[in-house]
C-alpha cells in the first residue's frame, strides 16, 4: 500500500511539474517583434555627411567641432 | 556655434599623446584633477617603464599578482574586447611589439626589426586569468593595453569631470551629457561634425606610428603589422572603449567585411582605403 502511494505521488508530481512547465513556457514566448540584437541598421536608416555613414542615433551639424577623433 | 553655457577646457600632453578635456559649468580645478588622474593612471599602465604596474604584471608571468581595481577592470575589459571582436582585438601583443622594434617610446626611436620572431598571438583567455584583486599571465605572454586603455580611461574620466563633459585622450574620446547648448557635443569625425551625447568615438589607423615599412597595428592572426586594405577607420559607439574596439576590428577585417560589421555595431563610421 505504501509503495503504491509513493508511485502515485511521484506520478502526480511529475505530471504537475510538466503542466506547470508548459504553462510557464507558453506564457514566456519570445516576442517575434523584438529588435535584433545587436541592432542591424538597414540602408534606409543611415545618412551620410562628409563621407561618414551616420545611423539614426547620431546627428550631423555644420557647427565648428570642439575636438575631433584622430589616429595617434 | 553659440555656447549657451560656460565651457571650461584644458589641454595637456600625457601617455605620449595630446589630451583635451571639456566640461560645462565646472571649475578649472576639476579639469586639472582630471589631468592628474590621467597622469597617475597612465604611469601605472605604461609598458615603457619597468616600475609600472603593467610591467610588473608582465614580468610576473607564470604567477598570480595583486592588481589595482583599475588594472583589474581594464584587464576584464580587454577580455571582453577579445570576445566582442572575435579575437581581433588582443592585448597579448607585447611579443609582436618587440618584434617590430616598438619596445620603447617612438620619440626615442624604434629598435631593430625582428619580424621572423613574430608569431600569431595566443588566445587571450588562455593566457590571461583575472579574479578579484589579482591577475595572472601565462609564461611567455605579455600585454600592451594600447588603445583599449585610452578608450577605457576616456569613459572613466568623464565621470570625474562631471555629468556634462568630454574627454579626448589621443583621439579616443567620450562625450557625456547634453553638451554646451543641449544638442550634444560637436565632435569632428573625418570630414563631418557629429553631435555626440553619451557616446564615444575612436580612430584606428596604419598611417600613424609608421617606420621602416611597419606600423603598430598588429593583426593577431599573423602577429605582424596589419595589411587588410583599409588604412584608417573612425567610429562612433556608445562608449569610447566600444568605439576603439569596433574601429580596430573593422580596420583588421578590411574593406570587404568592415562595412557590414560597422553597420551592425557602430552608430556612425568612416572607412578609408
Amino acid at each position: 500500500m505504501r509503495s503504491f502511494a509513493i508511485k502515485t505521488g511521484a506520478t502526480l508530481l511529475t505530471i504537475g511539474a510538466t503542466m506547470l512547465s508548459a504553462v510557464f513556457v507558453t506564457s514566456h514566448l519570445k516576442n517575434p517583434s523584438a529588435p535584433l540584437q545587436p541592432p542591424v541598421l538597414s540602408g534606409g536608416q543611415t545618412a551620410s555627411a562628409g563621407g561618414v555613414t551616420i545611423g539614426p542615433s547620431v546627428h550631423s551639424s555644420d557647427v565648428q567641432p570642439v575636438t575631433s577623433t584622430y589616429a595617434s | 556655434m553659440p555656447l549657451n553655457r560656460s565651457v571650461e577646457s584644458h589641454h595637456f600632453e600625457a601617455m605620449g599623446t595630446s589630451c583635451s578635456v571639456f566640461a560645462v559649468d565646472q571649475s578649472r580645478t576639476r579639469l586639472l584633477e582630471g589631468e592628474f588622474w590621467v597622469r597617475r593612471l597612465g604611469a601605472r599602465l605604461t609598458r615603457f617603464s619597468a616600475d609600472s604596474e603593467l610591467s610588473k604584471l608582465n614580468a610576473a608571468a607564470g604567477s598570480w599578482m595583486y592588481v589595482s581595481e583599475e588594472l583589474e577592470s581594464m584587464l576584464q575589459t580587454s577580455l571582453n574586447a577579445f570576445e566582442m571582436s572575435g579575437g581581433l582585438v588582443n592585448v597579448a601583443v607585447l611579443s609582436s611589439m618587440v618584434a617590430i622594434g616598438y619596445a620603447r617610446p617612438l620619440t626615442e626611436g624604434p629598435l631593430a626589426l625582428a619580424l621572423d620572431d613574430a608569431r600569431p598571438l595566443p588566445s587571450l583567455p588562455e593566457v590571461l586569468s583575472v579574479r578579484s584583486g589579482a591577475a595572472r599571465l601565462e609564461r611567455g605572454a605579455g600585454i600592451d593595453l594600447g588603445g583599449i586603455a585610452k578608450g577605457w580611461m576616456a569613459d572613466r574620466l568623464c565621470t570625474i569631470l562631471g555629468p556634462n563633459s568630454l574627454a579626448n585622450l589621443g583621439g579616443d574620446l567620450r562625450a557625456s551629457g547634453p553638451g554646451p547648448n543641449g544638442s550634444g557635443w560637436p565632435v569632428g569625425v573625418a570630414n563631418a561634425t557629429l553631435m555626440l551625447r553619451d557616446q564615444g568615438a575612436a580612430t584606428s589607423s596604419v598611417r600613424r606610428r609608421r617606420w621602416a615599412k611597419v606600423h603598430h597595428i598588429i593583426d593577431p592572426r599573423s602577429g605582424l603589422p596589419a595589411d587588410s586594405g583599409l588604412q584608417e577607420v573612425s567610429v562612433v559607439a556608445n562608449t569610447g572603449y566600444e568605439a576603439e574596439v569596433i574601429a580596430k576590428t573593422a580596420l583588421l577585417l578590411g574593406p570587404d567585411f568592415a562595412p557590414a560589421y560597422c553597420a551592425s555595431h557602430a552608430l556612425a563610421w568612416w572607412l578609408s582605403e
